[in-house]
């Protein structure tokens, strides 16, 4: 907070060139972070001290300053920062928002949103390529002031007029609220049901009209397009966001004089649209603190024998039906014994407690968290990594920490599925039928008995040529009565997830198809971990996808007494 | 055990008047508030879901969504009888709190009516004292000879989405 001096007031350039994806983008975010920022000052002037509506506030400040820090815009940055400083004080309890500084946060908001407002105009053409030049020299002092006394009445003196209201149009892309594309698609799949059940009805097909086969000809293309248009709504290559972290890798690695290198695989991994969306944020903040706090300086590398620039690594693919998003960089790795000092300092943790590194990584993820010496504009305030957490668990994912000392540190992201579609191998088991993910199964054939042998009496596992692989009776495991208990009679489908292989016996395979996942909702999902969703099959009723790695974890009596209990 | 775990299990809640959709399950007679009623079905076919307790008879497909189907004769401990010719399906919109709003499928003999409560018609759950679970009880209404049990939705799907395993 001491950087704020008087300063002459200073404008921004666009650079059109280079940046007007990158500025588009930030135009558009920016206009919801100040939409929020407004209606959350307006709720702090009722109840200064209501925590969840500051960290809000905050937050949008902080993710408003980070992304014009990196953008290169110094006066919003500069503004935003002084005001999240203010918040940040705010938040700890160290001052109250009173009226002068809930006005003075909606008049920077203003302020701000000029900026945005100006640079919209010249991003569209509205408007000629021009320096902004809006006045924030003052604004600085008075949040300066703010922050250190009481609040001095101030003169009358508008600093700037609320922004005239500009409605931009935003022509090029319009956000659709997800729930409307997840009622498109089913409602698209139901319609690719009901259209084939008509197709089958006997009493049309024996009247073998031509004209009415020929319409329903027509019809079968015309919702097979709609179904893949309607699919391809949501889904789009990570690509994007991939790209978008290159350039930040590059300049932050530039201000903070360190040399660091950003490799990406799987760009083309498609993911559910608002799974891309929601990810940049949170692999921002990440690279952020891996750069910040990861990578060392290009001569401390150099000292302990490694590569001068360091190494950041981004991938996605699929697995188990979902996606894996990895960020892994080859810096010092988490500081173990300096995160739990802090989590102790905290009370986040019990000083006597046994906690294995994974459960000590996890406290980077707790708010407020940060175990930087000094606060950069760009990050160690600690509300980073409590964001990430926080976004990917509002996509049902988790965040998982490896990090070995002076070798790095490997975020794992776990996604799931949502609204993505897999190629499913569809199996009979007795009267039902389940879907296991095709990208699983690794191949499927009819045993010969001889392959099969007992273990301890209990379990069984299969020869397969040479490969001792454990055999799971779907059809035991789940209750349901397969059609024969001969193996020799079923199919054995070996399915892989990381390095286990399991052998699931079943029936028959009936076919594969590219089915549309559904949540099975919390009521299933909490009482048998092995059914990652369901699906709609073709003839409308449902199938339930199988979470290969689940399955087989838990014996199958255990399941029967916790639901009970 | 369950009901601690659920916030509102210790708030006293009580029926509130208004319409009510009535039916049986088990040849006793229960009421709904209207407002809940989402719609009602005839059974269609129902996937059983492996490893549930005997009251979540499984999922169906609801025009695109996957709804789970509530047997509440198992859950209550009423005679079960196979689905006749009058079995209906009738999907509810829960909003237990602190979960999403969530649609849930209730198997039931038979649909009866609308009815029209005022306050007077209503009685508080009367005290059975340890012999009846009452958690899942708004109360009981009388209409003319008869006595409908008002069902608490909320409190019904809120106990089998907060049993953590």
């Amino acid at each position: 907070m001491s950087s704020l001096q008087t300063e002459p007031d200073l404008s921004i350039i666009l650079n059109l060139e280079s940046d007007a994806e990158l500025l588009r983008e930030y135009v558009i975010e920016s206009r919801e972070h100040l939409n929020n920022i407004e209606q959350g000052a307006l709720v702090l002037e009722d109840n200064p001290s209501d925590a969840d509506t500051l960290n809000s506030v905050f937050r949008s400040f902080h993710t408003f300053k980070g992304g014009a820090g990196f953008l290169n815009l110094v006066p919003i940055n500069k503004l935003a920062h002084g005001l999240e400083s203010l918040l940040d004080l705010a938040r700890q309890r160290k001052l109250i928002l009173d009226g002068e500084r809930i006005e003075l946060i909606l008049r920077g908001r203003d302020t701000l949103k000029q900026f945005i407002d100006k640079m919209d105009a010249q991003l569209t053409g509205a408007a000629p390529l021009a320096p902004i030049l809006v006045p924030t020299g003052e604004f600085s002092l008075r949040i300066q002031a703010a922050m250190v006394s009481e609040p001095k009445p101030e003169p009358a003196q508008r600093p700037s007029e609320p922004a005239a209201a500009t409605a931009p149009s935003n022509s090029v892309t319009v956000k659709v609220d997800t729930s409307k594309l997840d009622c498109l698609v089913d409602l698209v799949g139901e319609l690719v049901i009901a259209r084939s059940l008509v197709a089958q009805d006997f009493d049309l097909q024996a009247s073998a009209n031509p004209r009415f086969a020929r319409n329903m000809a027509h019809m079968a293309r015309v919702t097979r397009e709609l179904q893949r248009v309607s699919l391809s709504l949501r889904m789009v290559p990570i690509r994007g966001v991939f790209q978008k972290m290159t350039r930040l890798v590059r300049d932050l690695a530039t201000r903070q004089n360190k040399e660091a290198q950003l490799i990406t695989s799987g760009d083309e991994t498609e993911l559910d649209r608002n799974l891309v969306e929601e990810l940049a944020d949170p692999l921002l903040h990440m690279i952020r603190n891996s750069i910040d706090h990861g990578i060392e300086s290009a001569e401390a590398r150099a000292g302990r024998g490694k590569s001068r620039a360091g190494l950041i690594q981004l991938r996605a693919y699929h697995q188990a039906g979902g996606i894996i998003v990895e960020l892994q960089d080859d810096g010092q790795g988490l500081n173990k014994e300096r995160i739990l000092a802090k989590a102790l300092e905290m009370g986040l943790a019990a000083p006597d407690a046994k906690l294995s590194d994974e459960e000590i990584f996890q406290f980077i993820f707790a708010p407020g968290f940060s175990t930087a010496r000094e606060i950069t504009d760009l990050s160690g305030r600690g509300v980073g990594m409590d964001v990430v957490r926080q976004n990917i668990e509002r996509l049902r994912g988790r965040v998982d920490v490896e990090s070995t000392a002076g070798q790095g540190t490997l975020f794992k992201l776990v996604l799931p599925l949502t609204m993505a579609i897999i190629d499913g191998l569809i199996v009979q088991v007795g009267s039902e039928r389940y879907i296991i993910p095709t990208l699983l199964v690794r191949e499927s054939f009819r045993p010969r008995r001889e392959m099969i042998s007992t273990l301890h009496g209990r379990g069984e596992i299969v020869n397969l040529r040479g490969r001792l692989i454990p055999m799971l009776r779907l059809g035991e495991y789940f209750g349901v009565a397969p059609a024969t208990s001969d193996p020799a009679e079923g199919i054995i489908v070996v399915v892989q997830t990381g390095a286990s292989v399991k052998c699931l016996l079943v029936d028959g395979l009936l076919h594969r198809q590219e089915v549309v996942i559904k949540n099975v909702g919390e009521m299933i999902r909490q009482r048998n971990a092995s059914i990652a969703g369901a699906a709609i099959l073709g003839d409308g009723r449902v199938g339930l996808i199988l979470d290969v790695n689940a399955l087989g974890n838990v014996p199958a009596a255990n399941f029967a007494m916790a639901a009970n209990g | 055990m369950k009901a601690e775990e659920c916030s509102i299990a210790g708030t006293p809640s009580a029926a509130s008047p208004g319409k009510y959709l009535t039916f049986v399950l088990g040849g006793e007679s229960y009421g709904i508030g209207i407002l809940q009623v989402r719609e009602i079905i005839r059974p269609t076919a129902i996937t059983p879901v492996p490893q549930m307790p005997p009251h979540i008879q499984g999922v169906i497909n609801l025009r695109g969504k996957i709804i789970p189907v509530l047997d509440l004769r198992a859950k209550f401990g009423l005679p079960v009888t196979p689905s006749g010719d009058r079995s209906c399906i009738v999907v509810v919109q829960v909003k237990p709190p602190g979960c999403a709003v969530a649609l849930t499928g209730l198997l039931v003999d038979t649909v009866d009516e609308v009815i029209n409560l005022s306050a007077k018609d209503i009685a508080p759950t009367p005290d059975f004292g340890r012999r009846m679970d009452a958690r899942h009880l708004l109360g009981v209404a009388k209409v003319g000879p008869s006595v409908k049990i008002l069902l608490d939705l909320d409190r019904v799907v809120a106990d089998e989405t907060s049993s953590r395993l």
